[in-house]
C-alpha cells in the first residue's frame, strides 16, 4: 500500500515537472521570437509578433469578428464527419457481407481513394457552390474512405473462434452481429475516429481557403491575399487551439471506450 | 449420445488434397465421459469441429442424438475450444452470461447464475474483470463457466488444461468432475496427455498418426467418484497406462518420424 502511495507520489512529481517544463518551453520561444522581432532579428513582416498577434486574437474575440468564422468551420467539418462515419460504416457492412459487391466495386474505391482531396477540392466547390456543401463534400470524401476501411476490416478480421464461440453456445446471426461483429469494427472506427477528426478539420479549412467567403481558412487566405501575415498567423493559432481542443476531447473519448483492452506494457 | 460414422475430413491445400481423417467411426453414450488421445495434428480438433458442425464432413456421418449433424451447429452443444474464445470486450460475468443473454433469459436470473458459475469455478470477485487483466488458467476457468451454464447436453473439450501447470491443471480436473457429477452430460475430451485421460474417462479412444484413424479403445473401469490425484497411485491405473501407452508410443514415434523425415 505504501509503496504504491509511494510510486503515485513520484509519478504525481514527474507529470509536474513536465508540465512546468513544457510551459517554460513555450514561454521561452514567445519571449525569443517578441525580442528577435523588435530587435530586428527576425523580419514583423513575414513572422507578425507575440504581442501584435495576442493584441489582433483579442480584438476578434472581443469584438466578436471570429465567432461566425469557427461556427463555419465546425459545422462544416461536423457534418461532413456525421455524413461521413454513418456513410463509411453502412457501405463498411453492406461490403464485408456481400462480397460479390465489394469486389465489384473494389477497383472503384481504390482508385477514388489514392486521388489527392486537394485536386477534388476546386471540382466540390464548381459544383456545389462556395457554401456549406463544397466543404462538407471535401470533408465527407476524407473521412468516408477511413471509416469504411476501418468497418470493412473490423468486420471481416475478426476471429474465427469468437465466432465459432459464439456459434456454439446457440448464438444465431444476430447475437454474432451484436456481440463479436459490431463490437470487434467499433474499435477498429474508435481507433481511426481521431484521425478522421484531424481530417476533417483539413478538409473544411482547404475548401474554405479554396473558395468561401467565411471560416478560418477563409481567414488565413483573406490575409494571405492582404499580404497581412499577423492575419495569416493568428487565423492558424485559433486553428491549432481548435484542433487541439478537438482532439483533447476525442483522446478522453477513446479511453472511455476502450477500457476493455490491454495497455501496452 | 455422439455417433461418428466413417468420416473422412479432406482439405483443399496448396499443395493439392490433404486427408486430416480418415474414416473414423465411434460412439459415446449419453452420459459417459470418453477421451480421444493421439499424436498432434492427427485429426482431433478436426474431428471435434465436425461434430460440433463448424466443418461439414468430407464423408461419412455424424449424429447426436437421434439428429445427423449436417449443415450447421446443433442445438444443445457445449464446446471448450482448444484457444480460448472468452470476448474480449466483455468481462468475466457478461462473457459467462452470454450464453443466458442469447436465449432471451431475464437480465436479474441470468447476472446470478452467471455470479453463481463464477464462484463455481472460483472466481468469486474477479466478475469484472476483462480476460486480459485475468491469467491463463482463469481465463479456462472463465471458458469452463461459459460452457457449462446453459447445461449442454454435449459438451466437447479440447485440450482444455494443457496450457496450465501441473498444480491447477489438477485442480481444475478434480473441478470438472464433481461439475460434471452433477450435470451428467456427454463429454468427449481431447487430450495430449494419457494420464489426463485415464484419471479422467469411462473410456480412452487412441487415434493413429495422421490421417488420424481409430487405433484402439480401451475401457477405464476405475471406480467414481475420482481424485485425479490419488488415482494414479493405484495399481489398475498404472497396468491402464501401460497397455494404452504401448498404443499410443507406436503412434507418437510414427507421427515424429514423419515429421522429422525429408
Ligand atoms: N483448414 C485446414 N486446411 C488444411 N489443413 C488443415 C486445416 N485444419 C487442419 N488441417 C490439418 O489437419 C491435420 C489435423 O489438424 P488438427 O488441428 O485436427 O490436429 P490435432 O490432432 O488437433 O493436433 P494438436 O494435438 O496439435 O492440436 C493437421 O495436419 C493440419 O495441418
Ligand atoms: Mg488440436
Amino acid at each position: 500500500m505504501k509503496s504504491r502511495r509511494a510510486t503515485h507520489a513520484r509519478r504525481a512529481s514527474e507529470r509536474l515537472r513536465l508540465t512546468v517544463g513544457r510551459a517554460l518551453l513555450l514561454a521561452a520561444i514567445v519571449v525569443a521570437w517578441e525580442l528577435g522581432a523588435r530587435a530586428g532579428v527576425i523580419d514583423p513582416y513575414f513572422v507578425s509578433r507575440p504581442s501584435r498577434l495576442a493584441q489582433t486574437m483579442a480584438g476578434w474575440f472581443a469584438g466578436g469578428f471570429i465567432y461566425p468564422h469557427i461556427w463555419a468551420t465546425v459545422q462544416e467539418a461536423v457534418i461532413g464527419l456525421a455524413v461521413g462515419i454513418v456513410g463509411g460504416v453502412l457501405v463498411g457492412m453492406v461490403f464485408a457481407f456481400f462480397p460479390f459487391l465489394s469486389g465489384l466495386f473494389h477497383p472503384l474505391i481504390v482508385v477514388f481513394n489514392a486521388t489527392p482531396r486537394i485536386a477534388l477540392a476546386p471540382l466540390f466547390i464548381v459544383w456545389l457552390g462556395i457554401g456549406l456543401t463544397s466543404k462538407v463534400a471535401m470533408v465527407v470524401s476524407l473521412v468516408f474512405f477511413i471509416i469504411f476501411f476501418s468497418t470493412y476490416a473490423g468486420l471481416r478480421d475478426v476471429d474465427v473462434n469468437l465466432i465459432n464461440h459464439v456459434r456454439v453456445m446457440g448464438g444465431t446471426r444476430r447475437d454474432l452481429m451484436r456481440h463479436v461483429l459490431l463490437p470487434s469494427a467499433l474499435t477498429w472506427i474508435f481507433a481511426s475516429l481521431r484521425a478522421c477528426v484531424g481530417f476533417a478539420v483539413i478538409g473544411a479549412i482547404i475548401g474554405e481557403y479554396l473558395g468561401a467567403d467565411r471560416g478560418i481558412g477563409w481567414i488565413v487566405q483573406y490575409g494571405e491575399s492582404m499580404f497581412d501575415s499577423n492575419m495569416v498567423i493568428a487565423g492558424l493559432l485559433v486553428l491549432m487551439v481548435f484542433v487541439a481542443t478537438l482532439d483533447g476531447s476525442l483522446g478522453w473519448l477513446e479511453r472511455r471506450f476502450s477500457h476493455w483492452k490491454q495497455k501496452p506494457l | 449420445m455422439i455417433t461418428v460414422e466413417r468420416v473422412t475430413q479432406t482439405f483443399e491445400t496448396p499443395a493439392g488434397e490433404f486427408t486430416a481423417v480418415r474414416d473414423v467411426s465411434f460412439r459415446v453414450s449419453a452420459g459417459r465421459f470418453v477421451s480421444l488421445v493421439g499424436p498432434s495434428g492427427c485429426g482431433k480438433t478436426t474431428l471435434l469441429g465436425m461434430i460440433a458442425g463448424l466443418l461439414p464432413v468430407s464423408a461419412g456421418r455424424i449424429v447426436l442424438g437421434d439428429r445427423p449433424v449436417s449443415g450447421g451447429v446443433p442445438p444443445d452443444i457445449g464446446y471448450l475450444f482448444q484457444r480460448d474464445a472468452l470476448l474480449p470486450w466483455k468481462t468475466a460475468l457478461q462473457n459467462v452470461a452470454l450464453p443466458l443473454t442469447i436465449r432471451g433469459r431475464p437480465a436479474g436470473e441470468t447476472r446470478a447464475r452467471a455470479v453463481e458459475w463464477l464462484r463455481r469455478v472460483g472466481l468469486a470477485g474477479f466478475e469484472s474483470y476483462y480476460p486480459h487483466q485475468l491469467s491463463g488458467g482463469m481465463r479456462k476457468r472463465v471458458s469452463l463457466a461459459t460452457t457449462l451454464i446453459y447445461g449442454p447436453s454435449v459438451l466437447l473439450m479440447d485440450e482444455p488444461f494443457s496450457a496450465l501447470d501441473v498444480q491447477t491443471r489438477n485442480l481444475m480436473e478434480n473441478e470438472l468432475l464433481e461439475l460434471w457429477a452433477e450435470t451428467r452430460n456427454t463429454v468427449l475430451f481431447i487430450t495430449h496427455d494419457l494420464e489426463e485421460a485415464i484419471a479422467l474417462s469411462d473410456e480412452v479412444i487412441v487415434l493413429t498418426a495422421g490421417p488420424g484413424r481409430v487405433k484402439a479403445s480401451y475401457p477405464i473401469p476405475l471406480p467414481r467418484p475420482r481424485n485425479v490425484i490419488e488415482i494414479r497411485f493405484r495399481e489398475e491405473f498404472t497396468r491402464l497406462y501401460e497397455q494404452i501407452w504401448k498404443d499410443l508410443r507406436d503412434e507418437v514415434q510414427a507421427s515424429y518420424a514423419r515429421a522429422t523425415r525429408l
